[in-house]
């Protein structure tokens, strides 16, 4: 410390400066330090309760756990929809890694070939981050385990256990259950049921066709979920019982359809294309509703690929068409009730007998009756058993349409009924005033009109249902039943179809009406005498055939040709009742060109569906196994030997008319 | 062992005194700090000294040692070294500019075989050494405001430049800033401060909107409004944030930060260690932790203000304005006043270079200290 002053003053200013400054560099540094205090102190004490709860809600996690969806069984409680496990493997895109790479990675242990992963890397994008997308569906129990052993090592798969939906009867129930499928984005709505998070959940289905869709919201139950701890990338660390919500499952719907009749339907049906319904015909109930072709409802479930699509909807016999309730075909001679209900309504005399030649000149051209060589002369019941066209005809002009379409609609023509799922088609029922509003080209209604009008052609269209509608009213004979599909949803009954206003009709007209039924099927010359034999002794059934053109046969040789093309052939139709003293049961059948003559092709199969319904109904079941009153009672035989008691009619395995 | 026994002749030089003269209470404010780094690694590798807190106490250890052992190098040496180390991390930056491996698109490595590390590291070190020992040179006349300063200006631009165009904004920004502080601490005419504190503040706007990455510019904006994106780049910001609110004024219990433990937290370990601290030791823990680090700030500063030499107190304080800038710069990031940039909390933090550097600089701190009477001449053969 010895230095020169004048150094010394020197170094003294620079340690000066230095000091002074070093003081300013302090206090900034505290000043620093006492503004990261502050910010914790505003973060951590004023502000800790908001970010406790951010915390929490980072680290806790509602998951939504799907409901079982509700049953769907038959009147009997027999399953038709149901749920079984999925063992599932999803995959959850997350921004960071590529999902493409994932997917190689699973391909080793489980099948995902290139065009599925393809797939995949489209739904990928689709999809937004953090939300899981479903890779492969129904895993066997091995592959299952083989992902979850690996889990670890893939971050971003999971393999869970989900439910899927099952049809145990197939096609039988396809058309009327429909099917669920995977929820599309123009399914998910702003407000209301379809805005529910749970349409997100990769497995979720949603109704699609028929009760399914109906049902939807029924069936779908209520969303349960779980309280989970996850981690940053939303994986599941700890499941607090505690915080669960139970789903509740679906309700479950109960239709008035029948397994056992809708199977053998199905059956009958074989290869041909067309719709039977059969309906109680006391309490309007539906037991069977079957339109075939059928599909296998299961493989909409999962998705049908593109070939499988287009595989069903290019067929030409359209197995997506519901025959029974969209489809709508001139009913033919099955209209001929109808016409006959109109006539006695309009005064005319049932007993008038109109000579029938094969024949009719009227309006420039002849109109020919189905047979060519003629009934000769016919009253009304005559006309029905023979199907005779030539009175039909005559009948119909007379009268005019107004009267046909009033009858018409009084037994459930032209329009649909509230069955609870949608699709029915109304058809057409022809009028003056219909043909005014409805046909620009030409509203005027021509004599011509009402000739065809009165044997089913023209300007009438029915579906099958409405079909069963009109048969049942018949052989009801006082009420204007309702068909009823939906016996009860989640254990409420739904309101029966037998709390309908009378018909409109007089009981002795209808008396008539329906004894030209029963000979149709029970006189030997009656159209459909053969096939129309239930063999179930007294317990007979009455009914109508019929045929509906698809072409014009003006100067074409022969209706009956075989060698046309499917297309082109007749709609083959059968309207039926049983037993004929006490009608339970109403059937309709249309075999699409099934060929000419309702007998050929629909009565067997009436028949058969018919049967079937008798056999299953135990009053029905008591009355044919019931022992024949004894003759004489003095012939009792000694005790011990009593006979067996007979059988009445033939047996029932004899079928003399198979099905053609 | 009394001072008039320290002024004998040659007794400061001897090993032993030199020893009991480092600053020991300093020492444990280190190894506090450290310590406490490992128990939140411990914490959030679930309770395991693996894989980070066993090897963060490990390098610690091994750095303490080569603190002490700089520490006893006489303070003459590490002036005679000043040139040449800053000469060498230089050297090194232009050789990273033209050989070096890029990392996550940053030139930042020089892979030398055996070893890679960052020369930005060196640099650290190296302008606070070259810069105190020109400013040891100069009169106070000429470190107010001469054509001199010219010299500093271009000692601290030409790495700051090099290392901004790795690029590491962090880095290029903590080296300037310790450049300007020792050039504000050897006396600096504060029209000039003012004047350059005016153009810092004109030139920040276009240079975020022009002359930056897009990732950069990207961290900025959203920083500005970080709930603008919360599960993109607003992710860190926010989450930290999360996790130290949640903590509230007792914290949730060691090894129970459920936004470190389930990994909501980024970079858990290294950058955001605070936020861990926070989230489970709550205000109390973490106000305590910054007074410790307030403690060896003002004990480095104590240290530079009791050198004799000019040299020893510019290179104790700009050294302890690095280790300041490191602290207010993770504190602010992590508590969401400052964008996020790469800069770790010293020895809180997990990472071998950061704790390598700073230990290093406290080296050279401690050995300011031991060697406080020690005069320096900047002479031909001034030193021993």
């Amino acid at each position: 410390m010895s230095e020169p002053s004048i150094f010394f003053s020197e170094v003294n200013e620079r340690q000066g400066t230095f000091h002074r400054r070093s003081f300013l560099l302090g206090g900034f540094a505290g000043a620093g330090m006492l503004a990261l205090g502050g910010r914790l102190a505003h973060l951590q004490i004023l502000e800790a309760q908001r970010y406790e709860k951010l915390s929490a809600s980072n680290q806790f996690n509602f998951r939504l756990v799907p409901p079982p969806r509700g049953l769907i069984v038959d009147r009997n409680g027999e399953i038709l929809a149901t749920n079984r496990p999925n063992f599932r493997l999803l995959v959850v895109k997350d921004g960071v890694h590529e999902p493409g790479a994932t997917l190689k990675t699973l391909a080793h242990f489980v099948p995902l070939d290139d065009d599925r992963q393809a797939r995949l890397m489209r739904e990928f994008e689709r999809t937004p981050n953090q939300r899981p997308v479903s890779v492969l569906e129904d895993m066997t129990w091995e592959q299952f385990s083989a992902i979850n052993v690996r889990a670890p090592e893939m971050p971003h798969v999971t393999a869970d256990m989900g439910e899927v939906r099952v049809y145990p009867h197939g096609g039988a129930f396809a058309h009327v259950i429909g099917y669920v499928a995977k929820v599309n984005r123009e399914d998910l709505t702003e407000t209301g049921p379809n805005s529910e998070p749970i349409l997100l959940h990769p497995g979720f289905r949603i109704g699609r066709q028929g009760v399914e869709k109906a049902f939807d919201l029924d069936l779908r139950g209520r969303t349960g979920a779980k309280k989970v701890e996850v981690d940053a990338r939303g994986r599941e660390i700890r499941h607090d019982q505690d915080g669960d919500i139970p789903a509740q499952p679906g309700k479950t719907v109960e239709l008035t359809l029948d397994v056992d009749i809708q199977n053998r339907a199905l059956e009958v049906m074989g290869d041909e294309s067309g719709a039977i319904v059969l309906m109680d015909c006391r309490s309007g109930d539906l037991l069977c509703m079957v339109s075939t072709p059928s599909f296998d409802a299961n493989r909409f479930v999962r998705g049908l690929s593109t070939a499988e699509y287009r595989a069903l909807a290019d067929y030409e016999r359209r197995p997506l068409l519901d025959k029974a309730m969209s489809g709508t075909y001139p009913p033919g001679s099955t209209f001929k009730m109808t016409t006959a209900l109109a006539a006695l309504s309009a005064g005319i005399n049932p007993e008038e007998r109109i000579n029938c030649g094969g024949g009719w000149y009227f309006g420039g051209r002849t109109w020919r009756c189905w047979r060519h060589g003629g009934h000769g002369p016919q009253n009304m019941h005559d006309a029905i058993k023979n199907s005779c066209d030539i009175y039909f005809y005559q009948v119909a002009l007379r009268m005019g349409p107004d009267h046909i379409a009033r009858a018409a609609k009084a037994l459930g023509f032209g329009q649909t009924f509230d069955i609870g799922i949608p699709g029915q088609r109304s058809g057409v029922v022809g009028s003056t005033e219909w043909k005014r509003t409805q046909v620009k080209r030409d509203p005027t209604w021509h004599p011509g009109d009402s000739v065809s009008y009165g044997i089913g052609q023209g300007y009438v269209a029915v579906n099958g249902l409405q079909l069963a509608v009109m048969t049942a009213r018949l052989a009801n004979g006082r009420k204007q039943l309702n068909p009823r599909l939906i016996k009860s949803v989640g254990g409420v009954e739904m309101p029966p179809g037998d709390e309908v206003p009378p018909l409109p009709f007089s009981p002795e007209h209808l008396d008539y009406v329906r004894a030209g039924m029963i000979s149709v099927a029970n006189d030997r010359s009656g159209t459909a005498y053969r096939q129309s034999q239930l063999g179930l002794g007294d317990v007979m059934m009455a009914g109508k055939t019929g045929t509906a053109q698809v072409r014009s046969y003006d100067g074409v040789a022969s209706r009956s040709s075989d060698s046309v093309r499917w297309g082109l052939k007749d709609h083959n139709l059968y309207v039926a009742f049983a037993p004929i003293d006490d009608p339970r049961y109403a059937v309709s059948v249309i075999i699409q060109h099934g060929g000419m003559g309702g007998a050929t092709a629909a009565a067997p199969r009436a028949r058969e569906v018919m049967r079937v319904a008798l056999l299953k109904d135990p009053e029905i079941r008591a009355r044919i196994e019931r022992p024949l009153p004894m003759p004489d009672v003095s012939d009792v035989p000694p005790v011990g030997q009593a006979p067996d008691a007979p059988i009445e009619g033939p047996p029932l395995a004899a079928d003399p008319a198979a099905p053609t | 062992m009394t001072v008039s026994a320290l002024t004998r002749p040659g007794e400061r030089d001897r090993l032993v005194v030199k020893f009991t003269q480092i600053d020991w209470t300093f020492v444990i404010a280190l190894c506090l700090l450290a310590g406490t780094g490992a128990l939140m690694m411990f914490s959030v590798a679930g309770s395991s000294w693996e894989p980070w807190a066993g090897a963060h106490l490990f390098r610690f250890g091994f750095c303490l040692i080569l603190m002490i052992a700089l520490a006893l190098f006489d303070i003459r040496v590490w002036f005679a070294l000043a040139y040449p180390i800053y000469g060498l991390g230089l050297a090194l930056l232009v050789a990273v500019e033209l050989f070096g491996d890029t990392r996550m698109g940053a030139t930042r490595w020089l892979d030398l075989g055996f070893i890679s590390f960052q020369p930005s590291e060196v640099m650290k070190v190296g302008i606070v050494l070259a810069l105190a020992r020109f400013y040891h040179g100069i009169s106070a006349e000429n470190a107010r405001l001469s054509w001199w300063l010219l010299i500093p200006a271009l000692m601290i631009a030409a790495p700051v430049l090099l290392v901004a165009h790795q690029p590491d904004l962090g880095t290029a920004m903590l080296i300037a800033l310790t450049g300007a502080a020792i050039v504000v601490l050897a006396g600096l005419s504060w029209r000039v401060i003012g004047a350059a504190a005016l153009a810092f503040l004109v030139a920040v706007p276009p240079m975020v909107m022009f002359v930056m990455h897009d990732y950069q510019r990207k961290r900025v904006l959203t920083f500005l409004d970080p709930e603008s994106d919360p599960s993109g780049s607003g992710y860190h910001i926010l989450q930290s944030k999360i996790a130290l609110g949640s903590g509230g004024f007792f914290g949730k219990g060691y090894g129970l930060g459920s936004q470190s433990q389930l990994n909501f937290l980024p970079e858990k370990h290294t950058d955001f260690i605070f936020a861990t601290l926070a989230e489970e030791f709550g205000f109390l823990g973490c106000a305590s932790v910054l007074a410790i680090f307030a403690a060896v700030i003002f004990m480095a500063l104590r240290t530079a203000s009791l050198a004799h030499s000019h040299f020893g107190r510019l290179a104790a304080s700009g050294v302890t304005a690095t280790f300041t800038l490191y602290v207010l710069i993770n504190g602010a990031m992590v508590m969401g006043l400052a964008p996020v940039v790469g800069v770790p909390m010293p020895l809180l933090s997990y990472g071998g270079t950061v704790m390598l550097t700073v230990m290093i600089g406290f080296g050279l701190v401690q050995s300011v200290r031991v060697h406080r009477y020690t005069e320096v001449t900047s002479g031909k053969g001034a030193f021993v």
